[in-house]
């Protein structure tokens, strides 16, 4: 493997953001992030990641609209999109996960809390699609 | 509406029970009324009307003896005159004969008869060549001889009559006419005639009896005396073509001069009385008054008897008056009364029913607002003006309203605090345990990651123990935090349920049971299924997210208290309608005080031993809300000490 491949991880939480950062760097991928969704619209846009993990509380604008908007764009439709946020936190969310799934809006899904291994799995998948 | 619909409501309604009790006692006070006044007016009439016939009749009687009077005083008065007594004193009655003829004439005498003073007939004027028969035995020839006139009524027979004329005799038979309630009578034909006859002894100076004069008038078939009498009583009033009253004259029982007029409107010459009349009268020699069938008609009546100058009944006086405009007058009065009484109820209705709307319109209104009060609104105040019952049930209805009110309004202060106290506390809840569990989740990845070493390497097994329990507390801990949030979600109303088509098996059991995999390898738990093909395939209309939360509590759960190396069962079966789970482990048990009390907000079954198993206290309850919500039905089966299992229903949405 040349060249790494980019994973855009997209979290207001700082600390999540940078265990999940941590994770994925011990997998070898290189990791750059983004604190909400317009900076991780922006992000994808100008880097270009083969991978964005997308929180979806988030100030500002949130993670489904994010998706929205990316998947709508055509030089970022291409991009794989994994879901992360936490089932019991709130099921309207998740409903509108679903309905997301449904469309081409995002990839795969992950629960909060997510153990790193799983994360790391379901990355792995979807970058061998 | 029905019959029994129609019954019901005039049961049911106070105004119509009122008006219906207050026109019975009007109705049968009128009927009371109107029967004892008919009654005492029709016996009034009626007795009014045989006053007056009596009187009637005394007044007849007055008539009748008036002519026996003019025939007295006719008779008398020729007896006195000098021509008879020179005549009988000179045996020359030449002149007597003619004067006779003249007095017979005038006075329409039917017989009049000159005798000498041992009763033989000297002159007999209706039968001048009838002479020299003997007539001293005769009452009142011999009475007259006596040097007494005499006048009064007399019978004579047949025998009489025809020494008296041919004529008379002829006069006098009368044939019997039956009628429907005449007494039948023995002969056929009346021969005898009834007289009016007066005598009078002709005397000399000195007093002598030189012969005796005797005049009278045959009153068969002599309408003139009871014309008389009908016309003082009654005039010439008739009704509807029939007089009014009527008089009649009997021989015996036998009518022989009379103005009754039988159907063909003759005289009822020949008809006779009824038994009744005959009895009273001929018999008992009373007199009858009363209601009696004459000839064709009903007639009040009343009959005396005829007695000769000897005492003796001879015959009947009868005057009558038409019953009919009596009964007229009494249908009219009757009519009367009835309309009367018909308008005096219809007044009373109209009373009644102004007067009991009156009473029930604010019992109505009392009504109106008890219903308001039940539905849960607050009626205004209910106005009644008076000072009677309904009024002081209104003052403490409306003042129970007041209280009522008042109360509730409190009830719904304390309510609304109450609400705001509860939205407060799951709203510090929600954001206490959100917040808590971000630092959670970041503090697990990092234990995890440190466990996998995929971060570096741990040196010692002090540093991997400590790390390992690290782990535990903190699953812990998220395990509690995740049941507080699904707590103050139903509680706060957000968990509504959002059915959608979902493969039960697929869609939740299996990823559940993936990641619990760890936990149950770590406590060398087996699984196993019951009817697993069946439960693979099934597809229900559920809240996918919801029943997601009551399988991993319930499988949660059977790891937690099963014990370690022991069975984990799952299981489903269709069941009246309904889709049976089960979730049942092998281990403790539930001791059965504590079955009914597992599903109860912040229960926690206490062990038997020592063994520490962390918990909420929430995750049972909120499997049986949401498996509730579903409208299903939760429970738990145990043995103690051996297994326990907890079993649900949930309705197939396609019923």
């Amino acid at each position: 493997m040349n060249t790494k491949e980019k994973i855009l991880v997209v979290d207001d939480y700082p600390s999540d953001q940078k265990m999940i950062t941590m994770a994925l760097e011990s997998e070898n991928y290189e990791v750059i992030t983004a604190s909400d969704g317009k900076e991780g619209i922006a992000k994808a846009r100008s880097e270009k990641p083969d991978l964005i993990i997308m929180d979806v509380m988030m100030p500002e604008e949130d993670g489904l609209d994010a998706c929205r908007e990316l998947k709508s764009d055509p030089a970022c439709s291409h991009i794989p999109i994994v879901i992360h946020t936490s089932i019991h936190d709130s099921p309207i969310i998740l409903r509108e996960f679903q309905k997301v799934t449904e469309s081409p809006y995002a990839d795969a899904y992950i629960d909060k809390p997510c153990n790193p291994e799983d994360l790391v799995a379901v990355v792995k998948k979807c970058l061998s699609r | 509406m029905n019959k029994t619909g129609m019954l019901g409501y005039l049961t049911r309604s106070l105004q119509v029970k009122m008006l219906l009790s207050s026109q019975c006692v009007v109705v049968a006070g009128g009927i009371i009324a109107l029967m004892l006044g008919i009654r005492l007016y029709g016996k009034s009439i009626f007795e009014q009307a045989q006053d007056r016939v009596a009187n009637d009749l005394s007044a007849a009687r007055m008539v009748y003896l008036q002519e026996v009077n003019t025939i007295e005083t006719v008779v008398q008065m020729t007896a006195e005159r000098f021509f008879i007594k020179e005549g009988l004193a000179q045996s020359r009655f030449e002149r007597v004969e003619q004067e006779l003829q003249r007095v017979k004439t005038q006075n329409s005498f039917d017989l009049l008869t000159l005798t000498d003073p041992r009763g033989i007939v000297l002159l007999r004027i209706h039968n001048p060549p009838g002479r020299g028969d003997d007539l001293s035995e005769k009452d009142m020839i011999r009475e007259a001889l006596k040097g007494e006139p005499i006048a009064g009524t007399a019978i004579l027979s047949a025998e009489d009559l025809a020494r008296e004329g041919d004529s008379l005799v002829e006069r006098a038979c009368i044939d019997l006419v039956p009628t429907e309630q005449s007494k039948p009578r023995r002969l056929r034909c009346e021969t005898s005639g009834m007289v009016l006859q007066a005598a009078s002894p002709v005397t000399d100076e000195s007093g002598r009896v030189l012969g005796v004069l005797c005049g009278g008038k045959v009153l068969n078939r002599n309408g003139t005396i009871v014309d008389r009498i009908r016309d003082t009583l009654f005039g010439e009033k008739t009704y509807r073509g029939r007089d009014v009253g009527t008089a009649t004259i009997f021989l015996w029982d036998l009518r022989i001069a009379t103005n009754v007029r039988t159907v063909d409107g003759e005289r009822a010459i020949g008809t006779s009385v009824s038994s009744d009349v005959y009895e009273r009268v001929l018999e008992q020699g009373g007199r009858y008054t009363g209601r009696a069938f004459v000839v064709h008609s009903s007639y009040i009546t009343a009959y005396e008897p005829i007695r000769d100058t000897a005492g003796k009944i001879v015959g009947m006086l009868y005057v009558g008056i038409l019953e009919q405009p009596f009964l007229d007058i009494r249908n009219e009065v009757i009519y009367a009364f009835l309309g009367v009484a018909v308008v005096g109820m219809i007044i009373t209705f109209m009373l009644s029913v102004v007067l009991t709307k009156s009473i029930t319109r604010p019992v109505n209104k009392l009504v109106k607002a008890t219903r308001e009060l039940s539905a849960g609104s607050f009626p205004s105040e209910v106005r009644v003006y008076s000072n009677d019952e309904i009024g002081h049930l209104a003052d403490t209805f409306n003042s129970m309203s007041r209280d009522l009110c008042r109360t509730m309004e409190e009830k719904d202060a304390v309510n609304k605090n109450l609400l705001e106290l509860n939205q407060r506390y799951l709203e510090l809840l929600g954001f206490t345990t959100h917040e808590l569990k971000q630092p959670l989740e970041v503090l697990n990845g990092y234990l995890i990651m440190l466990q996998n070493e995929s971060i570096g390497t741990l040196t010692t097994s002090q540093q991997r123990e400590a790390i390992g329990d690290m782990r535990i507390n903190v699953t812990l801990m998220t395990d509690m935090i995740q049941k507080y949030l699904q707590l103050s979600k139903i509680e706060s109303g957000e968990l509504s349920v959002h059915r959608r088509r979902t493969k039960v098996y697929p869609e939740i059991v299996q990823p559940l049971l993936t990641g619990e995999e760890q936990r149950l390898a770590s406590r060398k738990m087996a699984l196993s299924f019951e009817n697993r093909e069946v439960l693979e395939h099934l597809e229900l209309d559920v809240d996918p997210l919801l029943m997601r939360i009551v399988f991993s509590n319930l499988i949660d759960n059977a790891i937690k208290y099963g014990r370690k190396e022991g069975t984990i069962t799952v299981g489903y079966s269709p069941h009246n309608g309904f889709h049976r789970f089960h979730v049942a482990n092998e281990g403790s048990g539930i001791p059965p005080q504590f079955l009914n009390r597992v599903f109860e907000k912040f229960a926690r079954i206490g062990k038997a031993g020592n063994v520490k198993v962390m918990g909420t206290g929430l995750g049972l309850y909120n499997t049986r809300v949401i498996v509730e919500k579903h409208g299903g039905k939760i429970w738990v089966e145990s043995e103690e000490g051996r297994w326990a299992d907890f079993i649900f229903l949930i309705p197939d949405g396609h019923l």
